[in-house]
């Protein structure tokens, strides 16, 4: 997934001027000119395990903003070099590779994780050593005050935002009376418990908890436990037998559905048109950026697109069937912004103003829509260490996803759960 | 968290978090997901149907019909040992010029060659080139070459007898499936330099203790080759290539000492390389796939899981020899008959190792493609790829999907049906009589229709 190319131009862009030196090796490129010694991003990617297929989207998301930033002068005139290291979705190695980024590699900061519990084995090593550790993870691991002065998450709103702010207009528009259907663990566990609470808040009614065996692949038994009085439907199955569960719940409702609302977690990186999905159509879906380029496409979002290979689809230009993490992928590209910003204004120049750099990152506050964060305009929260962000909510017609509703930042937003800015580093 | 936080309290408190702090899952649908829709129930039936079809048929047909279906042609006169020794040199050189980029390169073990080239290039390309066309490996192993030019160098010198059987060769073959299935991180480029650096080394030496003997019998993967190897189409005997039906060679030749047990190893680590990755399995380590705590937290299960699916696998194919041989009253001993009979399942592995990485291969294929292009990240294109997006499209549509299913689900059971035909055709040289060799081949001919059925089950199953 790598874009060989995406990885040329970024080589190509560090060497402009270099002439010859663009045949050498990065390391040897730089032994005489410490000026010009490349920021050095660890980037933590899941290229083995549970994690890989969002890995490589990850992956080729940050090399496509890293070529950019590259293309425009760099950090502080500084080229950017993207270390990437496996951490193989694995909590134990995720602490190894950031001690290596720390240690081994001279990395300036670590970025990138994804999988919660990830971030979670790794987080506390960050801090240890020191380490800005700039995770795109979603969890609400960053704002609940489970980490600590030296993990941030600026690029990509966090599970609980993105769970609560669909409340008002899913009450307002499907149905008052849900019932959630959602795999039996924390993933499930977190939208059972942020949704439930936001649909009281908001004047709804939980009449059904359908909790499902994370490993079942038949569920035609568990639908009876859906109340008839039912009118909207909230599932978050994930895994390889969500296309079963999509196919099933047609054959078990039939024309008669109630409303139906997901999280587009369910179905990121597969085609709509896969079988069994047709059964989605007029249903809804949250998504964190809109797959498909809508009417009112952004020229953001547009450029984007065009920078990652992406086409208006969220499929890869190369192959249409490739179908990209597009809600996700956006928070590598707006995180490395943020990064370029922080050092821009903490003066970066090493390893010794990793402090100075964690500062200015609590320091902002407003992120304007741009070319640099094309998902939506963003409002940081310095104390928090989280970013919030509108959210989008899409219709299923005909098998693409349109945006019917866009949430207001204020609508995503809670009470502090923390204020690092409080604690030491 | 403060940087002085002891280590011991500082892991307590994130595994204490791991477990309540909500997590996430983002395993995605697509390509086990369209499996899973797929008439698979059918497919295996027909499967096994195909391979117990072959059992009934074998019974019927004249005693001499399989062994004349392993008959092979002569191509044309084969001596080419210099020209093996510069392979070998040659392939010395390029595994000293990965493990430099190991060490140097790319961190990345989808940028990095070494991983790209021993994982995806070696362990499945050759390994299945190997398979299906002959010994590959007599070319380009990284020892005999450099082994023979020292050799010649230094005049020859003595070297001592390997009286330890075939206990070298299973250690080292072990050893290096254990590496494979259980080390958490068999692709991190310093890593793997690191091993394969040490194992060329070790093999090395042994070879000069021991002799070129120690490729034979003490090194394990030049074993599990070898085996391999017997199942392709081509092979030397008598100073000539000839060809034949795959499997013609495990009926012709005569297999090295530790062949047999080697050959039932490569398939019962390829079984269970296949097991490890279901939910059955994680549901037996009472894990939880979706929250997966990665390969470091289940080192001990995995090694333990593959001694022990080895072991059982050893002794029901032991099991299934006995009863065929008590059945036509035969006075074969065991050993003697497992030596005879077990390589007749190297096919099957043959069929699980296409079947198991031709998913893993289609991906990682592209990413060597691009990392032998740009081996050490400078923006060179060396095979003039231009610009090239892996891609895995091909798991996200019906008509793909069941074209890889088919060709994994065909490989298996190919692999049962040409085993099935061995063990028969093996039967018969043994005992001579059609009938006596079906009733002596009915508990193995059981075992291989129920192996179809566990092979096919695998592909089936939902796994990550």
């Amino acid at each position: 997934m790598t874009s060989n190319t995406t990885r040329r131009g970024a080589l190509k862009t560090l060497a402009a001027g270099g002439g010859a030196a663009a045949t050498l090796p990065l390391w040897a490129r730089y032994t005489h000119a410490q000026s010009a010694e490349p920021i050095r991003i660890g980037f933590q990617v899941h290229r083995t395990g549970i994690g890989a297929a969002y890995g490589r989207w990850y992956d080729r998301t940050t090399q496509a903003a890293a070529t950019l930033i590259n293309e425009a002068g760099g950090i502080n005139g500084r080229p950017v070099e993207i270390v990437a290291e496996d951490d193989g979705t694995d909590p134990r190695r995720g602490a190894e590779v950031v001690e290596k980024f720390a240690n081994q590699h001279n990395c300036d900061i670590g970025f990138g994780t994804l999988f919660s519990h990830v971030v979670m084995g790794s987080a506390p090593r960050a801090g240890e050593l020191q380490l800005p550790y700039f995770v795109v993870s979603e969890g609400h691991h960053v704002a609940s005050g489970a980490l600590n002065r030296w993990t941030l998450q600026p690029g990509i709103t966090d599970v609980k935002s993105q769970v609560m702010s669909m409340a008002p207009w899913v009450l307002g528009n499907l149905g008052k009376k849900v019932t959630m259907v959602f795999p039996d663990y924390a993933f499930g566990h977190d939208h059972r418990d942020f949704f439930s609470a936001a649909v009281e808040a908001n004047g709804g009614e939980i009449v059904g908890l359908v909790p499902i065996p994370p490993t079942e692949t038949s569920f035609t038994r568990y639908f009876p436990q859906i109340p008839r009085e039912t009118e909207v439907l909230y599932h978050v199955m994930v895994g390889p037998a969500v296309l079963t569960f999509v196919k099933e719940l047609g054959e078990f409702f039939g024309p008669s559905a109630p409303a139906i609302f997901g999280f587009i977690d369910s179905l990121e990186a597969v085609a709509l048109d896969s079988p069994g999905l047709d059964f989605l159509n007029d249903t809804y879906f949250w998504e964190g950026m809109p797959r498909y380029a809508q009417a009112d496409q952004s020229e953001y979002d547009a450029f984007y697109r065009e920078k990652v290979g992406v086409d208006d689809t969220g499929s890869s230009v190369s192959d249409p069937s490739d179908v990209s993490t597009y809600a996700h992928m956006f928070g590598c590209w707006e995180t490395l912004y943020v990064i370029k910003d922080a050092m821009e204004a903490a003066g970066y120049s090493g390893p010794q103003d990793r402090q100075l750099l964690v500062e200015a990152v609590e320091a902002m506050t407003e992120f304007p829509q741009s070319r640099e964060h094309p998902q939506g305009p963003k409002r940081f929260n310095g104390k928090t260490h989280q970013v919030f962000g509108q959210q989008y909510i899409s219709r299923v017609n005909d098998g693409r996803l349109d945006v019917v509703h866009t949430t207001s930042i204020e609508d995503t937003m809670y009470p502090d759960e923390v204020d690092y800015t409080t604690t030491s580093f | 968290m403060k940087a002085n936080l002891l280590p011991g309290a500082c892991k307590a408190f994130v595994l204490l978090l791991a477990a309540v702090v909500p997590g996430r899952a983002l395993a995605h649908a697509s390509e086990q997901g369209l499996v899973l829709l797929l008439p698979t129930d059918l497919y295996t039936g027909a499967g096994v149907a195909a391979v117990a079809a072959t059992v009934v048929l074998l019974a019927l047909l004249p005693a001499g019909w399989a062994a004349r279906l392993f008959a092979s042609v002569a191509v044309l006169r084969w001596r080419a040992e210099g020209a093996r020794v510069v392979a070998s040199c040659l392939s010395f050189l390029l595994l000293a010029a990965l493990v430099v980029a190991g060490l140097a390169g790319p961190r990345d073990p989808l940028a990095n060659p070494l991983p790209l080239v021993v994982w995806t290039v070696f362990w499945v390309g050759l390994v299945v080139a190997q398979g299906l066309l002959g010994n590959l490996w007599a070319w380009l192993n990284p020892w005999s070459g450099p082994l023979a030019v020292l050799r010649r160098l230094a005049g020859g010198w003595r070297v001592r007898r390997l009286r330890s059987g075939v206990w070298p060769g299973v250690a080292t073959f072990l050893a290096f499936a254990g590496f494979l299935l259980a080390d958490p991180a068999p692709a991190d480029p310093d890593r793997l330099a690191v091993a394969v650096a040490l194992y060329w080394l070790f093999t090395f030496g042994m070879a000069l203790v021991f002799g070129p003997r120690w490729l034979r019998r003490g090194e394990g993967l030049s074993m599990a080759l070898a085996a391999y190897a017997r199942v392709g189409v081509f092979g030397r005997r008598g100073g000539r290539l000839r060809i034949g039906v795959p499997g013609w060679q495990i009926l012709r030749g005569r297999a090295a000492p530790g062949m047999a047990l080697l050959s039932v190893l490569i398939l019962g680590t390829g079984s269970f390389d296949g097991v490890n990755e279901t939910f059955w399995w994680l549901g037996v380590l009472g894990l939880n796939p979706f929250e997966f705590p990665g390969r470091s937290a289940i080192v001990w299960p995995t090694l333990a899981g593959m001694v022990v699916a080895n072991l059982a696998l050893v002794a029901v194919l032991s099991g299934c020899i006995w009863a065929g041989l008590r059945l036509v009253r035969s006075g074969m001993r065991l050993s003697r008959a497992f030596a005879l009979f077990a390589p007749s399942v190297v096919p099957i592995a043959l069929g699980y190792h296409v079947a198991h990485y031709l998913t893993s291969f289609m991906v990682d294929g592209q990413y060597a493609l691009v990392a032998l292009s740009d081996p050490f990240l400078t923006g060179a294109d060396l095979l003039g790829l231009g610009e090239f997006y892996v891609t895995t499209g091909f798991f996200n549509t019906t008509g793909t999907v069941q074209v890889i299913y088919l060709v994994q689900a065909g490989a298996v059971v190919v692999g049962h049906v040409l085993a099935v035909l061995l063990a028969h055709a093996l039967a018969v040289k043994a005992v001579g009589d059609g009938r006596r060799a079906a009733l002596s081949q009915a508990p193995l001919a059981l075992f291989m229709i129920g192996y179809t059925l566990f092979g096919l089950w695998l592909l089936a199953s939902p796994r990550f």
